[in-house]
């Protein structure tokens, strides 16, 4: 039986991940981008993201777009099946309910 | 770890709405804005036809096709920046030859076809530009082929059975559909 991860269940790290692993494999979303799209702090955003990085869930990728520095962060392959091991979790608890 | 039913409902239904959000935020972020800008071009352009000289209304539309390809050019350049994808400046880049070879056909097409009058240039540009738009909507998203069948079918129904509205029909269905369908996307998706 799947197992719910404590790591992705913080309620801004879960829709991190939710937003990440709905772009295709080898997509990469900006950070400002998912920051306004979570309508979270740079700060507050920054420290999640650590956390997931640390745990291997996603990837940050820092890089220069038109001599800009910018950060892309994706979800790893690791990342997408937790997190889907972690929504297979959520539903059989709601279907054992 | 244990939650309760109540808490695992409420983690999927966030889930649910995250992704949602994400995939109408990237679907809509910038495909209104394309046809916004060229559903203004359209309108203008077409009505400038219709009640300015050719020679004016060849300026005016030669004036709005450059403000429409550097609007255009600014707003992919934006959604670009937004999401990355392996391989996706090489797409890009060729997407941005293939449109410009296109526009060298359709010079080209013109010029073997001369003479021709303002409203055959009109269908002229209008189809070739819709083929462009089936390419792309083969390649990049299925759904806009029917946005790209209707402006065709309306280019050809106006050109054929109503040639004396045919400026007026492309200016206000064909420019004013595309800001309609342009505003709709960005209320709705």
């Amino acid at each position: 039986m799947a197992e719910l991860n404590e790591t992705i269940h913080q309620p801004v790290r879960l829709r991190i991940m939710a937003a990440l692993v709905t772009l295709d494999p080898g997509q990469e979303l900006e950070f400002t981008y998912l920051r306004d799209l979570l309508e979270v702090t740079d700060g507050n955003l920054g420290a999640h993201l650590r956390k997931l990085e640390e745990a291997g869930y996603i990837a940050v990728n820092k890089t220069f777009v038109e001599r800009k520095p910018r950060t892309y962060v994706s979800a790893t392959p690791l990342g997408r099946k937790v997190f889907r091991e972690h929504v297979a979790a959520l539903e059989s608890i709601l279907k054992n309910k | 770890m244990n939650i309760t039913p109540d808490e695992a409902q409420q983690a999927l239904a966030a889930i649910q709405t995250m992704a949602q959000k994400t995939r109408r935020a990237l679907s809509s972020s910038g495909a209104y804005l394309f046809l916004i800008v060229w559903g203004a071009v359209w309108l203008v352009g077409f009505l400038g036809n219709q009640f300015l000289t050719s020679q004016h209304a060849g300026y005016l539309w030669f004036g709005l096709d450059i403000v429409g390809a550097l609007l255009s050019w600014f707003i992919g350049a934006r959604m670009g920046r937004r999401v990355r994808s392996a391989g996706g400046s090489v797409s890009g880049k060729r997407i941005a030859w293939f449109w410009i070879l296109l526009f060298l056909y359709v010079v080209a097409l013109i010029g073997v076809a001369w003479p021709v009058d303002v409203k055959q240039i009109a269908v002229f540009i209008v189809l070739v530009i819709m083929l462009g738009w089936l390419a792309m909507g083969l390649l990049l998203s299925i759904t806009s082929i029917r946005l790209t069948l209707a402006i065709t079918a309306l280019t050809l129904v106006a050109y054929f059975a109503f040639p004396a509205y045919f400026h007026f029909i492309m200016a206000f269905l064909g420019g004013g559909g595309m800001i309609a369908f342009g505003i709709y996307i960005r209320n709705r998706w």
